[in-house]
């Protein structure tokens, strides 16, 4: 037995104690801080939405939910379009992102390679999807802007009144012609949609506004006039120059996409498609292995496995993480604002596939960036509406996971 | 007990259609993990490309990109007179960022702590969905908070602050990261085994001692790449400084000054509706490489911590 | 403990009839990465009963299990070298070698004709009734009738049928562990198996329960190969009819149960059953 070292046995007993103390009290003093610093994050919260009520709550009137932006009438302006505009946008969204991202998802988790080179790919798409879960939203905008809306200029550049890009269904090419009857004119089927005016002098088929076929008649100068109205209406003045109109039904596509709410949508899913497929893959890591066993054991497929067993355990979880994105993407702006651009002039909802839409982040964008008091105030009560929006999302997502818990206990 | 029917027949479907359509499943999701790396890929091309169309230009040179202390791309429609340097839209980017990461790092650190080692099971179970609604707040919200709050709030107490400056962008951008530094962080220390607490209080360490000494080491190469994905977040944040931080580019370090930032450049670039081919419209694409590099490599350094520090634990 | 003394492993075993064997090892190795788990074994299985592997933890006998199957496909790094044939009799008349290592093995099948039940219960979050029919549904065309029948047949032979036909529609989680066992059982034998594996079926299960599988295992045994990796050396020496020793990766021994646990022929196997070590 060796003696105890002195360090051991030579303690002041006072300065024990005291130490003791002092390290109780800073214990107790770093408990406090701990307390009020996470308590400042509730405080922000609070003064965030009380800031925002206070300044938006007395422009939430129906005139805010039913109209549109208006430059003249500031005071009845409202967020109808983007209201449609972002529902739509998101729809498309969901639709891009939810089947690559959940396949992308089941591919990584449940088809893990066993060779080695193929194993390196896999851990290589892996950290591919965490670091484009990095990657600022406004670059995918940019992302968005060079492959859906200019396509590489692969198709040529679309501009007003000279180039429609590839026109693939949906669009009706017409020459606009006057009529003897004033205010009134005819369409005139195009051939070549290169010829951007036509010169007509003899009488060729027309349709009229409700869609009616009929021979358009022509009167030369020097014959009599025609005198009733019917007649008026069927019949141009020889030499009228009728320049091209396209009619666009609501299947209208092309390629490039340009400024529309597909573009939008698609970018979108592009923001969040990192974000569903890590949502997913960890619902999936979730389910227990001794089910994909099971499954396996009895003679089930791989992808037997994953539709029967795997999936039906994890679609709770992937629900989840799929609203929470979907969250994400009505609440983004800045791929929006480079995609569709910062416009908001716009009566209502997109009319046809290749058609624009606004969205809420990017008309709150909008006001909040005038001087005018009421776009400021407008600008809250949009946000109020959004956060609503916002609101209902998360808790259907609550709920989800909530009921699922549940029933797992 | 005789064999059922079923099994007596002995008629087992063909597992060779099985087989085929089990490749062509595969086949086709692993079609959809191959197109995330296309978007790597796309976004590398289409960076590398588009910004050609702007070094390529004489009136840049790459050596001006990186040192030159003016950016004047949106105020002079004059290619001549158009000065094409990164650093004061680096240094607007890095004055907001600083200020986010003053607030959100140790805030959000000792939240996590707090989460983590001292918390009770109610309060968790209210200041976490805070936090998670703050992570869900859209950041334009934010950056009207900032102009709507945080800027005056500044004006009132302290003179000097115009009314678009970093700051106050800083601060609310430093919101948008604290609950993200805050959930990785306290991911990151719960993933410490419970037997490290426990042989940290069975020497006498105070919760403190236990949470500073034992648990936030043990945590670390996860809380720094939290930190990490947190500034990339910061910098490539966008609609927060469109809307607060001003719009004229400045070289300097003083923080109660307009900054525009990369990404409020890109904005207002867009927004301009500059006509598409000029060396102007062509220089967003020279600043978003730029930011996208420094975000990719962030994210990048972040995600390889991160993974080594999950092997370690399992 | 030396290696020298387990190196030759042969002629250890006493062979069943040629005509009686269903599952051949020759030579066979295995390793985990490059980790070696099993080393050049070579025992035969008999038709028609119970064989049973005992060793200590890690000495590989739940490895080769995983290999008549072919389980281990999915362990990443896993592989094998040697012989492990499956020797069917399925139209009696002549009679086929399947090398179950072959890659070409459709292994989908190959799981069909053999089974396998799991240390832990581990029956899908479903009714009893999906659970038994979740294999069937997809390895056969059956009528609902059929179907049913199968089901009734599968749980009867499980032994679990009186105890749960009246919520066959209920959850199957809501079983107890012993229950969700015979489920599981149920489950393997409703594709109409030869051969059913079982992986410590019983280490996670309450004495009554254990009891209740042994003497399941014992009424299986006139129409299925069963091969039980245990732990417990009672439960070896009361449900099996052979048994095979394996220490560090090696077959030490194998021959009639009743041989090896009261005349064995190596030491280390009488050490290891009479509990000195393991």
């Amino acid at each position: 037995m060796s003696t105890m070292p002195s360090a051991l046995t030579s303690q002041d007993p006072k300065y024990l104690t005291n130490n003791a103390i002092r390290r109780k009290r800073l214990s107790s003093w770093f408990y406090g801080l701990c307390v009020a610093i996470a308590f400042v994050s509730v405080l922000i919260l609070v003064v965030l939405l009380a800031a925002i009520w206070a300044q938006g709550q007395s422009r939430l009137t129906v005139d805010l939910l039913t109209r549109a932006h208006s430059e003249l009438e500031i005071e009845r302006s409202g967020m109808w379009p983007s209201i449609i505009g972002s529902l739509i946008v998101c729809f498309v969204c969901a639709m891009a992102a939810l089947p690559l991202g959940i396949a992308t998802a089941v591919f990584l988790e449940e088809f893990k390679p066993t060779s080695k080179p193929l194993r390196l790919i896999h851990g290589f798409i892996q950290l591919n999807i965490a670091n484009l879960a990095g990657v600022p939203s406004i670059v995918y905008g940019l992302l968005g802007l060079t492959v859906f809306v200019y396509m590489f200029n692969v198709f040529g550049q679309i501009k007003v009144n000279e180039s429609p890009g590839l026109e693939i269904m949906g669009a009706d090419h017409y020459y606009q012609v006057m009529t003897l009857q004033p205010g009134h004119v005819v369409f005139v089927p195009q051939e070549d949609a290169s010829v951007r005016e036509i010169e007509i002098t003899e009488p060729i088929e027309a349709v009229d506004n409700s869609g009616n076929r009929f021979e358009l008649a022509v009167w030369k100068p020097g014959t009599p006039r025609p005198k009733d109205e019917a007649t008026k209406r069927q019949t141009i003045e020889e030499g009228a120059i009728g320049g091209t109109i396209t009619r666009r039904s609501w299947y209208y596509f092309r390629l490039p996409l340009d400024k529309s709410f597909l573009s939008g949508g698609f970018t979108l899913a592009l923001v969040i498609l990192p974000i569903i497929i890590i949502a997913s893959q960890e619902s999936l890591r979730a389910v227990s292995p001794s089910l994909r066993e099971a499954s396996m054991g009895i003679g089930a497929t791989t992808w037997q496995t994953v539709r029967h067993v795997c999936l039906p355990a994890a679609i709770p979880g992937i629900m989840t993480g799929s609203i929470l994105a979907m969250g994400r993407a009505i609440g983004e702006a800045a791929p929006i604002l480079v995609v569709l651009g910062a416009t908001v002039m716009k009566g209502g909802g997109p009319e046809h596939l290749m058609d624009n839409a606004i969205t809420m982040p990017v008309l709150i964008f909008n006001w909040a960036g005038r001087q005018q008091n009421e776009f400021q105030e407008l600008a809250a009560a949009a946000i109020i509406v959004l956060l609503v929006v916002l609101l209902i999302l998360n808790s259907t997502a609550i709920i989800i996971r909530q009921k699922v818990q549940k029933a797992h206990n | 007990m005789s064999l059922p029917k079923a099994l007596q027949s002995k008629e087992f479907r063909s597992t060779r259609i099985g087989v085929l359509s089990e490749r062509l499943i595969v086949f086709s999701l692993a079609t959809c993990a191959t197109i995330t790396v296309l978007i790597t890929i796309g976004i590398i091309y289409m960076l590398v490309s588009q910004s050609a169309g702007f070094f390529a230009s004489d009136a840049v040179s790459f050596s001006g990109f990186l040192t030159d202390t003016e950016w004047t791309a949106l105020q002079s429609k004059d290619l001549e007179k158009a000065k094409f340097g990164i650093l004061p839209l680096l240094s607007g980017t890095l004055r907001v960022t600083a200020i986010a990461m003053l607030i959100a790092l140790p805030l959000g650190l000792v939240t996590a702590i707090y989460l983590s080692e001292f918390a009770s099971r109610r309060i968790r179970s209210w200041l976490k969905p805070t936090l998670e609604v703050i992570a869900g707040i859209p950041t334009v919200v934010l950056g009207y908070f900032a102009i709507l709050v945080i800027s005056p709030s500044l004006q009132f107490f302290t003179d000097g602050f115009t009314t678009f400056n970093a700051t106050s962008a800083g601060i609310a951008v430093g919101i948008l990261c604290l609950p993200m530094v805050c959930s990785l962080s306290e991911d990151a220390m719960r993933a410490v085994p419970r037997s490290l607490r426990e042989g940290a209080y069975g020497l006498g360490c105070t919760p403190f001692e236990t949470s500073i000494k034992v648990v936030v080491p043990a945590a670390l190469s996860g809380i720094v790449s939290a930190f990490l994905l947190a500034f990339s977040r910061a910098i490539g944040e966008t609609m927060v400084v469109a809307l607060a931080a001003g719009t004229l580019p400045t070289f300097t370090f003083d923080p109660s000054q307009q900054a525009q930032t990369m990404t409020g450049f890109i904005v207002e670039m867009i927004k301009s509706e500059s006509e598409y081919g000029t060396v102007q419209y062509f220089s967003l694409y020279g600043v978003a490489m730029t930011l996208f590099v420094i975000t990719f490599g962030m994210t990048l350094i972040g995600q390889i911590i991160r993974r080594r520090f999950q092997e370690s634990y399992q | 403990m030396s290696t020298a003394q387990t190196a030759n492993t042969t002629d250890a075993q006493t062979d069943p009839p040629a005509d009686q064997t269903l599952l051949r090892i020759k030579n066979f190795c295995s390793w985990y990465g490059d980790y070696q788990a099993l080393h050049d074994l070579t025992l035969d299985i008999p038709r028609r009963q119970v064989t049973a592997f005992i060793g200590p933890s890690g000495c590989g006998k739940s490895t080769l299990l995983k290999w008549i199957n072919r389980m281990n496909d999915i362990v990443p790094g896993a592989r094998a070298k040697g012989h492990l044939s499956l020797i069917s009799d399925s139209d009696n008349a002549s009679k086929k070698e399947l090398d179950i290592l072959d890659q070409s093995v459709d292994v989908v099948a190959l799981r069909r004709q053999i089974g396998i039940v799991f240390q832990k219960p581990n029956p899908f979050p479903k009714s009893i009734y999906d659970n038994v029919a979740f294999g069937p549904r997809l390895h056969m065309r059956t009528t609902k009738a059929e179907l049913d029948e199968l089901v009734e047949w599968s749980l009867q032979k499980a032994a679990v049928w009186d105890e749960v036909k009246d919520r066959l529609h209920g959850p199957a989680l809501g079983l107890s562990g012993g229950q969700q066992q015979r489920l599981c059982i149920a489950r393997a034998i409703a594709v109409g198996p030869e051969v059913l594996l079982m992986d410590e079926p019983c280490s996670a299960l309450d004495p009554a329960s254990t009891l209740a599988i042994e003497d399941l295992i014992f009424e299986l045994r006139s129409q299925y190969t069963i091969v039980i990796v245990t732990h417990n050396m009672q439960q070896a020496s009361r449900c099996s009819d052979r048994t095979a020793f394996f220490f560090e990766g090696r077959l030490v021994e194998a021959g009639d149960t009743t041989q090896v646990f009261t005349k064995p022929e190596k030491k280390q196997t009488d050490d290891y059953v009479r509990g000195k070590f393991g």
